[in-house]
């Protein structure tokens, strides 16, 4: 069994607070309550996992607070990082294409 | 909570004992490092050339160099020039002179032109710094309170450490401080952006609010106007790589070390607070210019707490000593990297991660190294061979 933190009960991810491989069991708590999850990707120590699916443009909430949105479908168990999330602000990308 | 210090004649409150050459402009800052070159244990800096920038970054020159003169760090201050006046007027002599003598300490000065020319200022100079280094080696240490302290942090090298197991406990040694009635001072103005919203409700005055929100607008404005996803630039590729994936998710870990207390300002830069207190500083957050901005509002210690989840084994740490006269103790919350950088490190925290540590009992230990490296015993950097001339944050053209 891995674990991983989640930093707030309203959080869509967590971090992991040891290297977890594809197809363990990884287990954490919120609201006083254990729950637990399989890991469908490998996912180094401090990296994110999604606590449950999260469409697309949805926020990716940690802290309770938004830090970007799923750029893709992201699933249950699966690692959250720069290749399924894309940050909100500070997009100067976006302003030129809008331009 | 009492350390041992030097208590000088404006009150403040200093824990090294520097004497400082430097020179009011550029173009003197080799006749600055002769000098120190003659004497044993003089600090010396070689700051940004200020021909072609524009009145706000020549303010921001000035305003750092005579801030770090008046850092209660410093014990004498030797300003030497090519002549008193005729350059640019923030760089004439008399408004370092009388603003470092005003915090009552002793300042002398060597001019190229007065003194006959350089063979005549070396002389002069030479002279005038082994007095002030022979009189500022008679200062003592003192008793005095946590409270009694200005003490300023950066973090660094971030990775999803830096918002659990570092930036809280650096949280908690500022509440303590200002609590106690001290200082603290973070910065960072990128590095806010998608938790300024946190912040803003702490600031107790509505105009200085404003300021911060107007800071952080700003520096928004300017990343967008790069044309480019914020992410290509800040987070900077090492935090990607140990695992932060959003500016926002950067922030919003940063933010913490800024701990619970109401915030009283937002200042410039190398501005000093004007009351005691929890500050923003808004600037740059590159750990080669901020240290120094924060020795020049008055800072004495300066943290530079690290992510540092992807540091080679033994590396080097990203300053050396930046802060010029105000130390830079290194910390980190990541206990892996602390098994890799110990040598360098000065405190972890990496032990609320893997031995599941209280925060407070980490940031009780915390204030402790604090006290010890106030009442003088050297961060493991200060031992270094190597000190760095600090960059500035400046932000006009080069005209």
């Amino acid at each position: 069994m891995k674990s991983i933190i989640v930093m707030h009960e309203k959080d869509n991810v967590g971090n992991a607070l040891e290297d977890i491989r594809k197809g363990d069991d990884v287990s954490y708590a919120t609201n006083g309550q254990k729950q637990h999850l399989v890991a469908q990707d490998d996912v180094p120590f401090g990296f994110k996992v999604a606590l449950r699916d999260i469409a697309p443009d949805a926020d990716i909430v940690k802290y309770k607070e938004v830090i970007g949105m799923a750029s893709r479908p992201i699933k249950a168990g699966e690692c959250v990082h720069i290749h399924n999330v894309k940050g909100k602000r500070g997009r100067g990308d976006l302003e030129e294409a809008q331009a | 909570m009492k350390f041992k210090g030097f208590i000088r004649p404006d009150g403040s409150v200093g824990i090294r004992n520097h004497v400082l050459i430097m020179a009011n402009a550029r173009g003197a800052s080799n006749l600055a490092l002769l000098i120190a070159r003659l004497v044993h244990g003089a600090t010396v800096y070689v700051q940004p050339q200020e021909g072609g920038r524009d009145t706000a970054d020549r303010q921001t020159i000035a305003r750092t160099l005579i801030g770090a003169a008046r850092n209660p760090n410093v014990g004498g201050v030797l300003v030497v020039g090519v002549k008193e006046n005729g350059g640019y007027p923030e760089f004439d002599a008399a408004n370092f002179v009388d603003a470092i003598a005003a915090s009552g300490k002793p300042v002398e000065t060597v001019f190229l032109n007065s003194s006959g020319g350089l063979q005549h200022a070396l002389g002069e100079g030479m002279r005038k710094a082994r007095a002030l280094i022979q009189k500022a080696s008679e200062c003592e240490r003192e008793e005095v309170g946590l409270g009694d302290l200005s003490v300023a942090v950066k973090c660094g090298y971030s990775d999803p450490t830096s918002g659990m197991s570092g930036n809280p406990v650096v949280g908690y040694l500022f509440d303590r401080i200002v609590e106690a009635g001290g200082t603290a001072m973070f910065s960072e103005t990128t590095e806010v952006i998608g938790a300024e919203h946190i912040l803003a409700k702490r600031f107790t005055d509505e105009g200085q609010r404003r300021k911060f929100l107007d800071a952080v607008a700003r520096v928004e404005a300017q990343a967008k106007a790069t044309g480019e996803d914020i992410r290509k630039i800040n987070p900077i590729p090492a935090n990607i790589q140990a695992g932060l994936t959003t500016l926002e998710e950067k922030s919003l870990g940063a933010i913490v070390k800024s701990g619970s207390m109401p915030i009283q300002g937002c200042v410039a830069y190398g501005e000093k607070p004007e009351g005691r207190g929890l500050y923003f500083m808004d600037a740059w957050m590159s750990s080669s210019a901020l240290f120094l901005g924060f020795a020049a509002a008055g800072a004495v210690l300066t943290i530079f707490q690290v992510g540092g989840g992807r540091f080679p084994e033994d590396a080097l740490m990203p300053s050396a000593q930046s802060g010029l006269v105000a130390p830079t103790l290194f910390m980190t919350g990541n206990p892996h990297a602390y098994e890799n950088i110990h040598e360098e490190v000065d405190f972890t925290s990496g032990t609320v991660i893997s031995e599941k540590e209280p925060l407070a009992s980490a940031g009780d230990r915390l204030v402790r190294e604090v006290l010890r490296c106030a009442s003088g015993r050297l961060v493991k950097g200060e031992i270094m061979g190597v000190k760095e001339f600090p960059e500035m944050y400046l932000q006009g053209p080069c005209l």
